[in-house]
């Protein structure tokens, strides 16, 4: 997709301002939240432009990469409605130009108070005095929960009552674990790959 | 602060988190002097951010590193297999702060789960008899919710609709912890003010870390000589085999020796391997205290995976504590789910900035937009039980790769074993029945983070030929070299480390003290 160049000016292109507005539609597409204004869709295709300026392989992969898009649109991208122009999308996702734009989208989109706004997410508090006196506790859509550790008449079972195991040491201790063990497999295998023994586990799936 | 002679054979700790941090706590309040080398900068919880990337980069082991294997990880973060802290404090600074204790019959797993195809199994070489009064000095020491009168927490939210949930679904042990958080003035350090950055460094203190405990307490003993920006590069030895000093890189990048009279290493399971590796020499030719050939195999990461699930009301689950809930329902062991060991279920947020880069990596179009569009209505829980370990995991150095210091990075190879595969899929499916218990309207399975727990790469054994360290971290092959970390780990129960790793700290502290009194050291 890029070639390298024997001298740097060739690959000392500029991004147009028509190739901006296209960066700006490929990310509103394949990150659509309906909810979200143009500004940050701008601020990051800005983000994306800024890094292509510091390296030549990004600025060479993402122009390459627009001039396809239109070709692949069969014209302007920006006129393609968001099915269609998803689909387009799909077929170059596996592409550098795609993969550096979405990278640097999940990094960037989400990563400002202006989507935090829109998502409800509240953001740095410790200056606020944390979430304990803003609603750290107010979901009411349920009954309030125990806090405590259980103290019910349930048990708590460590080891299922089938596991046909014997003289695993860890009944030595813990109370209401132990399981007796049967005479003769009392021996203890610490060896790194040992061999067959009495305890069968059950079939593990893949 | 002290200042240890760089010739004087000194205690040289290598790592100031959970298990270095503990370790040069307990030594000086002993009485014996300690330098702890520490790869990271001094920050101060008035340092932290409330604020997601900024504070990851701030305090993430950013080091390169590589990747194989056919984990996820490799494909979606590449060079960032882990979720380490690079500072005074270690990885305590950012951990979230559950405590549960490892079950019996997990310091047995062998005996107890038989054999497993592809799996090196081993039963510690130490039972919970053991452990239990360290596991009670661990749970004051970091103020551990719920147990030695310490307040639970209040319900936020996020915990709300999971304890309600899993009530519905018939499970019953649940609460908001254990949890090293404070609830209520404790230990010098205020209440949780619920401010929802746990994963950030808490500014506020409330959470335990060696940071805000054991490093100020250990200062405080005028014996301990603590150099930040220290990145131990080698451990040398004599002629007889013990080790001699520690090399290290200042914070100019210039070569330090330090003389060391023992060296005990808790750099996290990933640089601790990695530096016995860098360590080789003719008279440990693969590297030091490798004779087993263990050191950096059977790396484990737990069984892990998140659902986040939506509801039709709103939950903001971002405020308050990340992981102030605990559901232990699934962590015993019951072959007829159809794998070996268990899991926990626990709360877990993150913010927008974190949630698009981690809940499916790779994602794009309206299948991604919508996790993010129902954010206010969201409740998530992290799965995190034990996985397998394998020989084939393994920490390896990288020899086409190398460092700014022109060291060979560390590769990181995992693959799933299938019964940590059965277990992932058993726990997606019970979070989501236990959220559609209380009514999600939808969910989304997303695939494990780059751990944050890492363990196992310098087993303990309790013989020679099975692991590299011994029942109290010492290693079988150099008498003076302790390993101090997470990397001691024999298998991973289900339980999240920290306590574990502190409560072996705190004992292996205790036996070092006593050796050198005695001379057996
Ligand atoms: C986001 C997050 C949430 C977590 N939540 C929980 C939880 O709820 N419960 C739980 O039990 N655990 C949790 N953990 C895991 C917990 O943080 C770790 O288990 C624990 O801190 C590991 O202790 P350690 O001593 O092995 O290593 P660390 O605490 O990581 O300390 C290792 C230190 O060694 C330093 N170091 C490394 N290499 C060198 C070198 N060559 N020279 C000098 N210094 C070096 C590092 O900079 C670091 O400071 C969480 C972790 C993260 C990241």
């Amino acid at each position: 997709m890029a070639f390298p160049a024997k001298y740097p000016q060739l690959n000392e292109t500029e991004l147009t301002d028509e190739a901006r507005s296209v960066l700006i539609r490929v990310i509103r597409v394949a990150f659509p939240h309906d909810n979200f204004p143009d500004g940050p869709y701008e601020r990051t295709a800005d983000t994306i432009l800024k890094e292509a300026e510091n390296s030549t392989w990004f600025r060479v992969a993402l122009t390459q990469g627009l001039l396809t898009l239109s070709h692949l649109a069969g014209g302007d991208f920006r006129d393609l409605n968001e099915e269609d122009a998803t689909k387009v999308l799909r077929r170059i996702e596996s592409t550098e130009f795609f993969g550096f734009i979405r990278r640097t989208t999940v990094l960037n989109l989400y990563d400002n108070k202006d989507v935090w706004e829109v998502l409800g997410y509240e953001g740095p508090s410790f200056d606020k005095g944390g979430y304990i006196n803003r609603g750290f506790d107010d979901l009411d859509w349920l009954p309030k929960a125990r806090v405590e550790l259980y103290d019910g008449p349930k048990k708590f079972v460590e080891l299922a009552g089938n596991v046909p195991l014997a003289a695993h040491r860890g009944a030595e201790t813990g109370a209401g674990t132990a399981v007796p063990a049967p005479a003769g497999q009392a021996e203890r295998d610490t060896s790194n790959q040992p061999g067959k023994r009495a305890a069968e586990m059950a079939e593990v799936k893949k | 602060m002290t200042a240890i002679e760089h010739g004087e054979e000194a205690i040289v700790i290598i790592g100031s988190g959970a298990g270095g941090g503990t370790l040069a706590y307990e030594l000086t309040a002993k009485g014996i002097p300690v330098v702890v080398l520490e790869a990271g900068p001094y920050l101060t919880n008035d340092d932290y951010v409330n604020d997601e990337w900024e504070a990851f980069n701030q305090m993430a082991w950013l080091d390169p590193r590589t990747t194989s294997g056919s984990w996820r990880v490799a494909r979606d973060f590449p060079n960032l297999p882990c979720w380490i802290v690079k500072a005074v404090g270690g990885s305590t600074t950012h951990w979230s702060g559950a405590t549960p204790r490892f079950k019996a019959h997990e310091f047995a797993a062998r005996s107890t789960y038989g054999r497993i195809d592809g799996a090196s199994l081993l039963d510690w070489p130490i039972t919970l008899a053991e452990l239990e009064p360290y596991y009670d000095k661990a749970e004051i020491a970091m103020g551990s919710t719920h147990v030695h009168g310490r307040k639970p927490l209040p319900a936020n939210n996020n915990y709300i609709v999971m304890a309600n949930g899993a009530e519905r679904l018939g499970y019953s042990f649940y609460a908001t912890g254990p949890y090293a958080t404070n609830a209520e003035e404790y230990d010098g350090r205020p209440a949780s003010i619920q401010d929802g950055f746990n994963f950030q460094g808490d500014k506020n203190r409330s959470k335990w870390s060696t940071l805000v405990r054991e490093i100020p307490r250990a200062e405080a003993t005028g014996l301990l000589d603590l150099r930040p920006e220290s990145h131990a590069v080698q451990i040398t030895h004599d002629s007889s085999g013990r080790a001699d000093a520690v090399l290290y890189l200042d914070k100019d990048g210039n070569l330090q020796r330090q003389a060391a009279a023992l060296v005990a290493v808790a750099a996290n399971s990933i640089e601790t391997p990695r530096l016995l590796l860098q360590s080789a020499s003719p008279m440990f030719p693969d590297g030091l205290a490798n004779s087993s050939g263990q050191v950096g195999r059977n790396y484990m990461r737990h069984t892990t995976g998140s659902v986040y699930a939506r509801f039709p009301d709103k939950v903001n689950m971002f405020r308050g504590e990340t992981m102030a809930g605990v559901v232990a329902d699934e962590s015993k062991h019951d072959p007829d789910r159809g794998f070996a060991g268990g899991y926990y279920l626990e709360t877990i947020s993150l913010g927008p900035a974190f949630l698009a880069s981690f809940a499916e990596p790779g994602a794009w179009g309206r299948e991604f937009t919508e996790i993010l569009d129902a954010y206010a209505n969201t409740a998530g829980l992290w799965i995190v039980g034990e996985d397998m370990p394998q020989e084939s995991n393994r920490v390896t150095l990288n020899t086409s790769v190398s460092d700014k210091n022109g060291l060979p990075v560390p590769n990181v190879h995992f693959d799933d074993h299938p019964n940590d595969v059965a277990m992932r899929s058993h726990g997606y499916t019970q979070a989501e029945l236990l959220y559609d218990a209380v009514g999600s309207t939808g969910s989304h399975r997303t695939p494990p983070y780059p751990s944050t727990h890492n363990l196992g790469t310098s087993r303990m054994s309790e013989k020679p030929q099975d692991g590299v360290v011994d029942r109290y971290g010492r290693t079988h092959d150099v008498p003076n070299l302790f390993i101090s970390d997470g990397s001691q780990f024999t298998t991973g129960a289900a339980a999240n480390p920290t306590l574990t790793i502190v409560a072996l700290a705190i004992r292996q502290a205790e036996y070092i003290a006593d050796q050198l009194k005695t001379g057996g050291i």
